[in-house]
């Protein structure tokens, strides 16, 4: 836990400066999640803004301070699926407006601008992210939070509240998903 | 499939070191407060919306009754008669049939 039990408390019961401070003792560490759920660094303070947002009005619901860390992993993961949802909805139609060229061009444009380990951390970054591009928002989500953010199932199993063996079957599914992509992505460079 | 086991995990180790956790802008913390500031307004005003849709509700169902309640008044039928008169003229024949019974005696 980053902050002690009495200031979420506090933060429950409306006091406004302890909702401050648990935010600033945790935002960091939600971005960094979120900017690897959703791979779009522009992107990362409106998520973790609206993160912060739905727990504001729902800390009131939060039973015990206890529960707390895994209750807010569980509004990052819907914040996370929610944008990567409209991201697909919003990307489906884009694709068109612009041609196979022009997209080039505009990639070409940006990797000159970034040094080489720069330029490797953005390849690494693409490469992951055209993989999850493969399988579901969920797989997607339940992958980065396991292997990513190195969650255990003990972790999992209260964020999603089902129990360990439910969610070892859904991991072992994502991974082979992931697998198959990455085994075709290999194939694909070489 | 070993191989590209140990391949996808050591991709997933170097994606971690390449999105490393961000540091939040200054400007995070102000605009979360106006998001929650927004949201409460906006709820605010629906419930003001749904309580101004509720009064205007009453408004007309008050002038409805204003409208209607004379008019059924003025249908009803009202005798011009006493409520003693109304009563004689209910059981005018209740002598008579006790009379008659009598007779039958």
């Amino acid at each position: 836990m980053l902050v002690d039990f009495v200031l979420i408390e506090r933060a429950r019961s409306g006091d406004d400066s302890a909702f401050s401070q648990v935010v600033q003792a945790y935002r960091k560490r939600i971005l960094g999640t979120i900017a690897r759920l959703i791979g779009r660094p522009e992107d990362v303070e409106d998520v973790g803004q609206e993160v912060f947002l739905r727990l504001y009005y729902s800390l009131e619901q939060l039973r015990t301070a206890e529960v707390f860390e895994p209750w807010l992993y569980r509004l990052t993961v819907n914040a996370a699926y929610d944008y990567l949802r409209r991201q697909r909805r919003r990307r489906e139609s884009r694709m068109s407006d612009l041609s196979e060229q022009q997209v080039m061009m505009a990639d070409a444009a940006e990797g000159g601008r970034q040094n080489d380990e720069e330029r490797r951390r953005s390849k690494v970054r693409e490469k992951v992210q055209a993989l999850l591009e493969k399988v579901s928002g969920e797989d997607r989500i339940l992958l980065t939070l396991k292997e990513v953010e190195g969650l255990s199932l003990k972790e999992l199993e209260k964020i999603y509240g089902v129990n360990e063996n439910a969610l070892k079957v859904r991991l072992f599914r994502a991974r082979q998903r992931v697998l198959k992509a990455h085994e075709a992505q290999q194939d694909k460079e070489k | 499939m070993d191989r590209m086991t140990e391949n996808l995990d050591a991709l997933w180790a170097e994606y971690r070191d390449a999105c490393p956790d961000p540091e939040p802008s200054a400007q995070f913390m102000p605009m979360l407060w106006q998001k929650i500031e927004a949201r409460r307004l906006e709820t605010t005003s629906l419930f003001r919306h749904m309580a101004q849709a509720w009064v205007m509700a009453a408004l007309a169902l008050t002038l409805l009754i204003v409208v209607l309640l004379p008019r059924l008044r003025h249908e009803q039928v009202y005798s011009a008669n006493t409520y003693v008169e109304v009563l004689d003229d209910a059981h005018s024949n209740d002598a008579l049939e006790l009379l008659a019974a009598g007779e039958v005696e």
